[in-house]
């Protein structure tokens, strides 16, 4: 089967690049989309649908495809994660190779003590997992705090703390 | 029951010899596999996947024999002295009805017992100085002072000539022994700065005393030590360099200060795989020279060559070396990139970008990698080969991206965006050149290279307001984004 290859558009300069590319040509932006593959626009970009989808629905699946919206209290930022695959939680270091998914630098994550590959996010079967890489400073699930390279399931509502750096999660299935 | 891919260099992807015992296997093994494990700071799933691979073939008696034996009669070096193994962006992709990248790092490495194993490498030196008014005062006295200590660095089986040139060459002291420093030694008195540049003089002599003794047991070699442009002799120095490496001599040049031609001598000494470097402060001399001379003597493979075989849907885009510093490689029409020597203390890589377009599925082999190198003192070339697959379907699996080619990536990526910058201004397009010069001072900042990252800024301003360049701000941003591979901090 063939599929159409669209060009991979860079988010900071507008050039197109080969699918699979992974710096722009024109600008040397990161494009961890990485191809066509990952490059599906998230849901409600894409044609307007509502954010908050039919939960119920949804019960009978054996495996949900999930985004995790979570929302950093000290700025108000909310990022939208898609996580249908691993999501690495930390700050950017280009130089060290770290790329995170949820890249914490912009809302202050060196003063808060947020590592550079600080943690990870995913799931199975429908539960989110949040699970610490041995973070200088710890990850905390509702103020506990949580024993590195364990898996620990969290729902819709609660708090995630990556060093004092506060995230409040929101789970909507994704279709 | 593991299978075995005698394409692969399991020895190399342990970095243990060929006849490390089971001990040494394991305990390679163990280190290797914490290194790159998926949940260690440099974490490498499909690094540890090939780890794994390499130790069940290795540890298990009755497969390292089939594997060695399938080595053999594929005719792949056995007692290489370096490992070949690649690492890609991806090993499955859709297929696409439109072209799409691919990158694959390819990684010479040193096998590591060498290092400590093998016997220092004989020597035949000539070190080219220039000798123009420009040279006088620090400068001289500094290369003088570190021309004395690299003879100090050099034993009795070495040879080392010294060629002074201005608008003239002269041999101060013609190719020699170095069984008494202070011949050469009392020939350096002998630089009296005076006249012009003429580097394809100095060259030409300097490759005359290289000549009188080189031979394949030796490591042939000109340094080029100059701080001044030569005008017109440009095209004759390349015909010689290229002429050089045809008789197995390479090059290394060295520019002092601001007001060399950089471009020019990086050609130079890239044609012979040999390296350019920029010495900013004249007390930095001696450091460089020592270095290089440590490296020559720890050549394990000259005139290297990769030869690229790539499938006929599948094309080239670019080709860097990506450690131990940055280049962009020049490739023949048949796709042999030119590598020069590999030392056994420096790892080399290369980046390949490939682009692909193939609509079928399957597992494909979209290019062949052959690399081809002279050992010294042996016959017989050494050859390791290593193919790149990749299986097209309509449902690739999840792979992230090795983090070493992302790394390597990133540095390339602001390395090449200021090298167009200069190439767009050689032709006279200050907008492009200007906005090249911005992008790459933007990837800096992020990377945490401040002070490249102000030097870029301020060729953008000067560009902005309609001035020139410095020379210095263009040294340090094509010599400081080069080296961003070496180890940070």
């Amino acid at each position: 089967m063939t599929q159409k290859g669209s060009k991979v558009v860079c988010p900071s300069c507008g050039a197109e690049n080969l699918p699979g590319t992974l710096f722009c040509i024109q600008c040397g932006t990161y494009l961890p989309s990485g191809g066509p593959l990952r490059t599906e626009p998230l849901p409600e970009q894409e044609d307007g649908r509502p954010a908050r989808p039919r939960q119920g629905d949804e019960e009978g699946k054996e495996t949900w495809a999930l985004n995790i919206e979570v929302e950093v209290l000290n700025t108000g930022r909310k990022v939208l994660l898609s996580a249908d695959r691993e999501i690495l939680v930390g700050r950017l270091d280009a130089a060290r190779g770290i790329f995170p998914e949820l890249d914490m630098t912009t809302d202050g994550g060196l003063e808060q003590g947020v590592s550079r590959r600080h943690a990870r996010i995913y799931t199975r079967e429908g539960t989110c997992f949040v699970e610490d890489l041995d973070s200088v400073n710890g990850t905390f699930l509702n103020e506990e705090r949580i024993t590195p390279y364990l898996p620990y399931a969290f729902r819709d509502g609660d708090l995630l703390m990556f060093g004092t750096m506060r995230l409040k999660v929101h789970i909507y299935p994704n279709l | 029951m593991a299978t075995i891919n005698s394409q692969k260099d399991y020895y190399a992807i342990l970095n243990v010899s060929l006849i490390a015992d089971a001990d040494e296997i394991k305990k390679a093994y163990r280190e290797r596999a914490r290194d790159y494990h998926p949940d260690s700071g440099h974490g490498d799933a499909e690094r540890f996947r090939e780890i794994q691979e390499a130790y069940e073939v290795l540890r298990d008696e009755v497969l390292r024999r089939a594997y060695d034996r399938q080595r053999e009669k594929q005719g792949l070096s056995q007692d290489a002295p370096v490992g070949l193994a690649l690492l890609q962006s991806r090993t499955e992709a859709l297929p696409l009805d439109a072209p799409q990248m691919l990158y694959v790092l390819v990684e010479i490495q040193p096998h590591a017992e060498m290092l400590g194993e093998i016997a220092r490498q004989h020597l035949n030196v000539a070190l080219v100085v220039d000798c123009s008014t420009s040279m006088s005062g620090a400068r001289m006295q500094h290369v003088k002072v570190a021309a004395a200590d690299l003879v100090e660095a050099l034993g009795p089986q070495d040879r080392l000539a010294l060629v002074a040139f201005s608008d003239r060459a002269e041999v101060l002291a013609p190719t020699h022994l170095v069984d008494n420093p202070r011949t050469f030694k009392s020939a350096l008195a002998a630089l009296a700065p005076s006249g012009g540049t003429e580097i394809y003089q100095g060259l030409l002599t300097g490759l005359e005393e290289v000549r009188r003794y080189a031979s394949p047991e030796l490591v042939n070699h000109v340094i080029l030590l100059t701080d001044g442009r030569t005008y017109g002799d440009e095209t004759y120095a390349l015909t010689e360099a290229r002429r050089a490496v045809s008789e197995g001599i390479s090059i290394s040049a060295f520019g002092i200060g601001e007001d060399w031609n950089d471009e020019f001598l990086d050609n130079l000494a890239r044609l012979t795989g040999g390296v350019s470097r920029y010495i900013r402060a004249p007390s930095d001399v001696r450091a460089a020279l020592r270095r290089q001379i440590q490296g020559l003597s720890n050549t394990l493979l000259k005139n290297v060559n990769l030869e690229v075989n790539t499938a006929p849907y599948v094309y080239i885009q670019g080709a860097y070396r990506a450690a131990p510093y940055l280049e962009i490689l020049e490739r023949s029409e048949s796709n042999v990139i030119s590598l020069g020597n590999i030392m056994a203390d420096e790892p080399v890589s290369v980046m390949l970008e490939f682009v692909t377009d193939e609509a079928v599925t399957g597992e494909r082999r979209i290019a062949r990698l052959d690399l081809i190198g002279e050992r010294i003192a042996a016959p017989e070339p050494v050859h390791l080969r290593q193919d790149v697959n990749v299986t097209f379907t309509s449902k690739p699996k999840e792979e992230s991206v090795p983090t070493k080619l992302l790394d390597r990536l990133a540095r390339l990526s602001v390395f090449h965006l200021q090298e167009r910058a200069w190439r767009a201004l050689s032709v006279g397009d200050v907008p492009e050149a200007t906005s090249y010069l911005e992008y790459a001072a933007t990837r800096l900042f992020d990377m945490g290279h401040r002070e490249l990252g102000q030097a870029a800024m301020l060729e953008v301003n000067r560009l902005t307001h309609g001035g020139d360049p410095t020379k210095e701000g263009r040294k340090k941003l094509r010599y400081g984004t080069r080296s961003l591979t070496s180890p940070m901090r």
